[in-house]
């Protein structure tokens, strides 16, 4: 019994320890690129914004902490928007329409964009939900941070602020 | 005595010859038939020499195999680009999405590289599907499909939108530069 459970131990631990790997294995890395249809109709291209500093945020309309986060997330973007900084939501809801809803239920003014085909998520390696990767100005992921709890918006302000001092 | 003696050696000297005479030919067919052997196998080897090198040329030089699609835009006044989607033989090798920017550039006159493939040599199916939009800000969604007969040699193709202006609609093109 207790060769069985150090057994699980050792998987758990070990499964835990591939999770985190994967989760930093993108920072310091360059941000893939891509290309997406947006709620605008326009297309946007990431290495569109080189010199911006740039948080991608991938969503879902049944994410409960997403719902939570974006307005937060909002506030960043319309508060440090003129100093260069940009948000990007993308949603990986296979239906864009009901994504569509919940941007406008909750009033979010950054570009949102639709990764249908999953492409980009699994680009970014998304494994949980939300997932958020900050880039720097020369296109380099510096930060991802795997779902949401009340507080990382703190986080994600003094990470903001400091990229956008660089 | 001595006429013993020399009918003897025409005899013996008879016999010889007439046994020499008899296994010539033989020897004959033989080296004959290595001959023709020996002309077969260098055949063969030349022949092998050959297809070697044919298969050398288009294994070592894959540029050779190599078919660059390009896509321009000229004018535009009746079609704002959005998307294409590039299949060759039915599978999909590229799907590229236009920014403001990109289409603009390829307006002012610039010249995308979208696509690099290696293709064996043959006939092989290409469709290019242009989606955006047309006049009066239609949606417009167009495909262009043409047969490229791959031979040795890079290959270049071009996917040229351009303006029809008598009719007022986009029109889309695949040309093959020489």
């Amino acid at each position: 019994m207790n060769g069985l459970k150090s057994l699980l131990l050792v998987t758990l631990c070990s499964a835990l320890a591939l999770g985190a790997s994967a989760s930093s294995s993108l920072t310091g890395q360059e941000a893939p690129d891509f290309a997406l249809k947006s709620a605008s109709g326009k297309n946007l291209r990431l290495s569109e914004y080189r010199g911006d500093v740039v948080m991608i945020n991938f969503w879902a309309t049944w994410c409960g902490p997403c719902r939570q986060e974006m307005p937060l997330l909002d506030d960043l973007y319309t508060r440090y928007e003129r100093v260069g900084f940009k948000l990007l939501g993308v949603n990986i809801d296979d239906d864009a329409r009901r994504a569509m809803q919940m941007v406008e239920e909750l009033g979010v003014s950054f570009p949102v964009l639709f990764d249908e085909s999953k492409d980009v998520s699994r680009l970014y390696q998304v494994e949980a939900m939300p997932v958020t990767v900050l880039v720097d100005r020369t296109g380099t992921v510096r930060h991802v941070h795997h779902g949401y709890k009340p507080g990382y918006e703190q986080k994600y302000l003094t990470e903001i602020r400091s990229l956008l001092r660089e | 005595m001595k006429v013993f003696v020399r009918a003897i050696l025409l005899c013996a000297a008879l016999s010889v010859a007439g046994a020499q005479a008899a296994d010539e030919p033989a020897a004959n067919d033989e080296f004959r038939s290595i001959d023709e052997d020996v002309q077969a196998l260098k055949e063969e080897v030349l022949e092998l020499n050959r297809d070697l090198f044919l298969l050398e040329e288009e294994l070592l030089f894959p540029a050779n195999s190599q078919v660059a699609f390009f896509l321009s835009v000229d004018v535009g006044e009746y079609f704002a680009l959005d998307s294409v989607t590039l299949k060759i033989d039915g599978k999909e090798v590229a799907n590229y999405l236009y920014t403001e920017r990109e289409a603009d550039a390829l307006r002012r006159g610039g010249v995308q590289r979208l696509h690099m493939e290696n293709l064996k040599t043959g006939d092989h199916e290409l469709v290019a599907v242009f989606t955006g939009f047309g006049p009066h800000e239609r949606e417009y969604r167009r495909g262009a499909t043409v047969n490229l007969s791959k031979g040795l040699g890079a290959k270049y193709v071009e996917l040229a939108i351009t303006d029809r202006a008598p009719k007022q609609q986009p029109e889309f093109d695949v040309r093959e530069w020489e």
